[in-house]
């Protein structure tokens, strides 16, 4: 049949674009995606070509149309976007990128975080602006510019997110949402403006920021010269939409009080959604605006299934090169024949250093309690549970502030079923896996729906979001783990001292090698 | 296995060869003094260790060599002992003519060789670039054992497989070299390096062959894992970095678009105009127009 409406979503995230084709009432049409790299020019620093990321997602949308939604005689009626936070791409009065976007991963403002978080300056910013104080936030990114890098600092007109940069390039406009905005660490998420004792921290006034507007505002018409090669109309309606942890909430329907979500791709995260801000002694938790109403709060973790990965590339057994998937095919089935606990086994994940709930950059991994009888099974087993543990611990300090009964589980490696399981037996709730993976793009999705009136609200479009309880807690599972957790714990915070030596000693290594 | 010592000019074995300079295996039971300085080498020059451990300085490098092991000395660089005598041990030698070697050109081996175009460019590339002076083959090993009893037997058929041998130790050569420099589990690793390699030779006209070669893959492999790892075919992958470096090439305005074609890889101001017009729906000209700096926004 034709006129057929659709959705299109685009995912801009750390390693690459994906854009998305719903219809209306959300089945998925099509999927297609497109992968950029990421520069580590000096360490400490994670960079990104702008250029080349909108040229991949360019290329990508243009295929998926061409190839999946205008054969099938599918209208595109909206295009929400999503974008991972933390981002900041100087431009100068042309609208001209100077060099690269520093992505989330960037560690090179190390030293004015500590500075400023250790200051009575640096936990009234974390009060107004629910951002941690940390070298990811854009706050200290630009603080760091100002102080270390004059040149492109002074030559800067306007400090953007990458997705702002995409959005001019499409129709014209500077703009942001308030829900990337509010994970720069420079607005206050309580008034909703730009905070001024942040700006004067980073050494800029307003007008070098973009416009702030709400999720569900538009940036304007896509330009002419993209609805021809795109083949789109002109009265396309173009959303804004929101940061990636946002819209991965919403879209795992986790939006009810005594929910939250836990997230594993290569990092990790664990959500909630409420009504008012988690106000932390201790600066351990981030709270982002998705509207005006709600605040996704919680706490993100440096190594999730990076950790994993790097175990099966160091001890896995590879049938050819680069088979990374029967390597860890074989390791879960091999963690799977070990009981809960490891026998004993203990694993520190922190192999990227960590951020909550420890939030120690110096912290390192290490196995713990290694005896004659461990075989390598036991350190596979150890080895994941130790990525859940630091995920418990998250989970454990934010149930001081929210209720939690129940969990779902989403991204590539927590929604494993081995993993989904263990989760389970950890915590000791239930546990739901969505039935899509793709939660980011079906947060989208929801946002372009409410827009169309498809949905009445956000709790709504929450609503519809299937979850069907997959796996049931295992008491005595349960038992075993709360018997390792407790020196999980004290291990992490007792090594303080040595963290710090031995991230000093491999830090000494790395510039001698250097040179 | 006996010493033999053959020679260019000395030897009726090489008559047929004039390619091969020597071809030998040697024993060295006793240290001279002296022995073995650093000299520049003029041909391309191969050493398998059979037996003992040599400490040698190739190309301004120390390394140490134990059997198995196979030190490759490219024209041009420098080869000698440490210690500057030859270290007891065994080990056969091969060094022979090679008439031209360049990153842009490959390398060129002369009438002998059988190796295609595409494959000589691309072995003589990954020589230069990965430039491993000691691999880990036995494989070579046994592939000279081979072409000394065929040179030295001389049964029917041994001039052509010979040559057939001295290619097929330029191609384990180049397959193991890019095994050696890449991690065979790391894929994201091993591409990023490839990522840096096409950045920095843009203009090149880059084949999927060559591309596949550098990763240490098969074209078949390697296009699978770029369409699984990227969401793009190899070609179209390099199609978004030459059109994002001609972005950023087009803003700057002293240089004209055909220079930006050519530096950027097109073969020519059309092909990248009807390029770029399809991906982002602006011809160049028009883009720079639209991004020149009297433009306000």
């Amino acid at each position: 049949m034709d006129n057929k409406e659709c959705i299109i979503t685009v995912e801009l995230g750390t390693n690459g674009v994906r854009v998305m084709a719903f219809s209306l009432t959300g089945e998925v049409i099509a999927s297609m995606k497109g992968s950029y790299p990421t520069f580590h020019t000096e360490p400490d620093y994670s960079e990104q070509d702008p250029e080349q990321i909108f040229i991949t997602m360019l290329y990508v949308l243009k295929n998926l149309l061409t190839e999946r939604v205008h054969p099938k005689h599918y209208h595109v009626v909206s295009m929400c976007f999503s974008a991972s936070m933390h981002s900041v791409l100087p431009i100068d009065r042309n609208g001209e990128p100077l060099g690269n976007v520093i992505t989330w991963a960037d560690n090179r403002g190390k030293k004015e975080a500590l500075d400023l978080k250790n200051s009575s300056l640096g936990k009234k910013i974390y009060d107004a602006t629910g951002t941690p104080i940390h070298p990811m936030s854009p706050l200290i990114k630009i603080a760091w510019m100002s102080r270390n890098d004059n040149e492109r600092f002074a030559n800067t007109k306007k400090f953007l997110s990458i997705k702002s940069y995409i959005l001019q390039q499409l129709t014209g406009e500077y703009v942001q949402d308030y829900s990337l905005a509010s994970a720069t660490g420079l607005l206050n998420i309580h008034k909703r403006s730009w905070e001024p004792d942040a700006l004067s921290f980073a050494g800029i006034k307003e007008d070098a920021l973009p416009d702030v507007i709400p999720v569900f505002a538009s940036p304007g018409k896509l330009r002419k010269e993209y609805q021809k090669s795109l083949g789109l109309p002109a009265n396309l309606r173009i959303l804004i939409g929101s940061s990636d942890g946002c819209l991965a909430t919403l879209g795992g329907g986790v939006w009810e009080e005594g929910k939250a979500t836990i997230t594993i791709e290569d990092s990790g995260a664990m959500r909630t959604v409420g009504k008012v801000v988690i106000r932390d002694e201790k600066q351990r938790f981030f709270n982002y605006l998705l509207t005006k109403n709600y605040y996704i709060s919680g706490g993100p973790t440096n190594n999730g299934g990076v950790v994993f990965e790097w175990f099966t590339k160091q001890f896995g057994d590879f049938k050819g090169p680069f088979d990374m998937d029967h390597a860890m095919e074989n390791f879960m089935r091999e963690a799977a024949s070990v009981s809960a606990g490891s026998e004993g086994l203990i694993f520190l994940p922190y192999l990227l250093g960590e951020r909550a709930p420890i939030w120690n950059a110096n912290a390192r991994g290490s196995y713990f309690g290694i005896n004659i009888k461990h075989e390598k099974q036991h350190f596979v087993r150890a080895t994941i549970e130790g990525i859940l543990y630091e995920v418990y611990s998250i989970g454990r300090t934010l149930g001081e502030h929210r209720k939690i009964d129940a969990l779902t589980v989403n991204g590539s490696f927590a929604s494993l079923p081995l993993f989904a399981q263990m989760i389970a037996d950890i915590f000791n709730k239930p546990v739901n896996t969505g039935t899509n993976p793709d939660s980011i793009a079906r947060g989208a999705y929801l946002l372009s729906a409410i827009d169309l009136g498809i949905y009445k609200n956000i709790d709504d479009a929450a609503r519809s979001i299937d979850l069907p309880v997959s796996f049931k807690p295992q008491l005595h599972n349960h038992v075993a783990y709360q018997k390792y957790f407790p020196i999980f714990d004290r291990l992490s915070s007792k090594l303080y001292d040595e963290f710090e030596a031995i991230a000093n000693l491999q830090h000494e290594q790395y510039l001698n090698i250097g040179s | 296995m006996n010493q033999f010592a053959l020679q260019q000019g000395h030897s009726r074995e090489l008559d047929m060869f004039s390619h091969i300079v020597e071809f030998t295996l040697a024993k060295n039971n006793t240290i001279h003094l002296e022995s073995f300085p650093v000299t520049t080498s003029e041909n391309f020059q191969i050493y398998y260790v059979i037996d003992g451990k040599f400490e040698w300085i190739i190309n301004q490098k120390h390394y140490v060599l134990y059997p198995g092991d196979l030190a490759i000395i490219l024209p041009g660089q420098e080869l000698g002992g440490s210690n500057r005598y030859l270290d007891i041990g065994t080990f056969i030698k091969l060094e022979f003519k090679v008439a031209m070697l360049d990153s842009a050109n490959g390398i060129n081996l002369g009438d002998w060789s059988n190796l295609t175009e595409s494959e000589r460019i691309t072995v003589g590339r990954i020589l230069l670039i990965n430039n491993m002076s000691v691999l880990k083959t036995k494989e070579a090993g046994d592939v000279l054992y081979e072409m000394r009893s065929e040179v030295l037997n001389q049964e029917i058929g041994y001039l052509t497989r010979v040559n057939v041998l001295l290619d097929t130790l330029l191609i384990i050569i180049a397959r193991q070299s890019t095994r050696q420099a890449n991690s065979r589990r790391d894929f994201p690793g091993t591409f990023a390096l490839l990522e840096q390699a096409l950045r920095k030779n843009l203009a090149h006209q880059w084949t999927v062959e060559e591309m596949a070669a550098h990763v240490g893959l098969g074209t078949t492999a390697f296009t699978e894992k770029v369409k699984t790892y990227t969401g793009f075919s190899p070609l179209n992958y390099l199609i978004n970095i030459r059109i994002s470096e001609s972005i950023k090439l087009l803003k700057k305005a002293d240089i004209n678009v055909t220079q930006i074609a050519l530096e950027t890889g097109f073969y020519s101001s059309q092909h990248f105009s009807t390029t770029f017009k399809k991906l982002t729906g602006y011809t160049p000209g028009d883009f720079r127009k639209r991004n020149t700096p009297t433009k306000s926004s």
